[in-house]
């Protein structure tokens, strides 16, 4: 009961709230939009913001506590992803490079959830660890940079089979594997010079610098203005979903499901796992959603380059038409809700037990 | 006035195949070329609203017919069938071709 009226009252905050606007504003072909300059100036206002915060949080905490954390995030995005891709290739009958594309998709984090999830808790009057917003940098190339890799694997082994049948030359599979490790050295060092690292970094370098103090006369732009500028990109959020809200017919059930059960499902895995590794209820909360959401600004930026046999109309539409609604609106308060309540009752060790057995 | 006969070859594509293009051109010796956004209607629906990332490109570069044949096969047997791309040639005279 407590989840649903969470639900329902977190339906009618700005946020969701201009975020459907959106949508409708899109569906009656109006047309409002967000000046450019704008909705891409927003994005970076964001991640300074949580890289800000980040940084002066942990300040506050240190750097040691966040080694452990940040191995374990490491760890279940890269098994969710191959997770994911078993599932979209076995089940879903997915040809191999939507699934890799979707799968890493699905396992890259979102800035947007993020700023989102940040904006939920203060607005529940909780906090978080702010070493997160480190994870968060750390996980952006991180599923990207396998699935191109396993992608590039496969080919060069369809590749290497195929030239067997010829004759026993190597010469072309070589060129081969040189073309996988140019481009993930290439991807590599796109995603971590592209801006959404960069900004991330040096916030949080610039923010654990200047602490609390220094923090003080830029408070009210990165700060108080922080859940107002999230309504502004909501807007553009919801338009953009909304005019590819026809396309979500073209995704298919199993994707639609899949797009919603899957975040669903790592976003519990991570509440559990954190709130086992001694996380508060924010940063349960944060570490969950880092690991429920799904990339869609990166993704076709990385994406479309690493495996462009890959069809963008796929996972654009399946992670900002159907994930990241479902996110906002049900996943985050059932995060919440699971975060609360683990952490009222037992103890984190026994928690951990339980997840061991569970598995 | 003298006007010599070079080619004109305009690319219109996915922002995101911009780079693929110019990478092209570069391996082919060629650094001089202009690009624009633009917006549209094609095969894959209307494009150039939304996602920065999913604007289209104009891209259009100058030069001689020899090495023509080869850029174009080139763009055609990689981006083809991934991109949403289309390409024309046209005949276009210059005042100085030393320049292409």
């Amino acid at each position: 009961m407590e989840i649903l009226e969470l639900i329902q009252a977190n339906l009618l905050t700005p946020i969701i709230l201009f975020f459907l606007f959106g949508i409708i504003a899109a569906r009656i072909k109006s047309d409002l939009k967000i000046p450019e300059a704008i909705s891409e100036f927003l994005p970076i206002y964001l991640l300074a913001a949580i890289g800000l915060h980040g940084g002066i949080e942990m300040r506050n905490t240190g750097f040691e506590n966040m080694l452990i954390p940040m191995f374990v995030a490491i760890g279940l995005s890269l098994l969710f992803t191959l997770n994911h891709y078993q599932i979209l290739r076995r089940l879903g009958k997915f040809n191999l490079f939507d699934s890799y594309a979707l799968a890493s998709t699905y396992g890259a984090v979102g800035a947007v959830h993020f700023s989102i999830g940040l904006s939920f808790l203060k607005n529940q009057g909780v906090s978080s660890e702010g070493y997160i917003a480190a994870i968060l940098a750390v996980l952006e190339p991180l599923a990207f940079i396998l699935a191109i890799f396993m992608t590039n694997m496969a080919v060069a082994k369809q590749i290497k089979t195929k030239k067997q049948s010829f004759s026993d030359d190597n010469a072309e599979i070589d060129i081969g594997l040189n073309q996988t490790k140019t481009k993930l050295s290439k991807v590599l060092h796109e995603s971590i010079t592209g801006k959404a690292i960069v900004i991330l970094l040096g916030s949080i370098v610039i923010g654990y610098i200047i602490g609390k103090e220094g923090f003080e006369p830029i408070k009210i732009v990165f700060d108080d203005m922080f859940t107002g500028a999230i309504v502004i990109f909501m807007i553009e959020m919801g338009i953009i979903a909304g005019q590819r809200l026809d396309d979500i017919k073209k995704v298919g059930v199993f994707l639609t499901s899949f797009a919603i059960i899957i975040p669903l499902f790592n976003g519990i895995i991570g509440v559990l796992v954190s709130t086992a590794l001694g996380l508060s209820v924010g940063g349960a909360v944060m570490f969950g959603l880092l690991m429920a959401s799904a990339s869609f600004i990166a993704a076709p930026a990385v994406l479309r380059h690493a495996i462009p046999q890959a069809k963008p109309s796929l996972y654009i539409t399946s992670a900002l038409g159907i994930t990241f609604p479902f996110n906002i609106i049900v996943t985050l308060p059932i995060l919440f809700t699971i975060s609360t309540f683990v952490h009222s009752g037992e103890g984190a060790i026994d928690l951990f037990n339980f997840i061991t057995e569970g598995f | 006035m003298k006007l010599y006969n070079v080619k004109l070859l305009t690319i219109t594509c996915e922002i995101l195949a911009q780079e693929n293009i110019i990478e092209i051109l570069k391996k082919h010796e060629i650094t001089g070329y202009t690009t624009y956004e633009v917006d549209g209607n094609g095969a894959r629906g209307l494009r150039g609203q939304g996602l920065k990332n999913e604007k289209n490109v104009k891209v259009e570069v100058i030069m001689r017919e020899e090495k023509l044949q080869d850029v174009v096969e080139e763009i055609s047997r990689t981006l083809f069938a991934n991109y949403a791309i289309v390409l024309y040639v046209s005949d276009v005279g210059v005042l100085r071709p030393e320049k292409f």
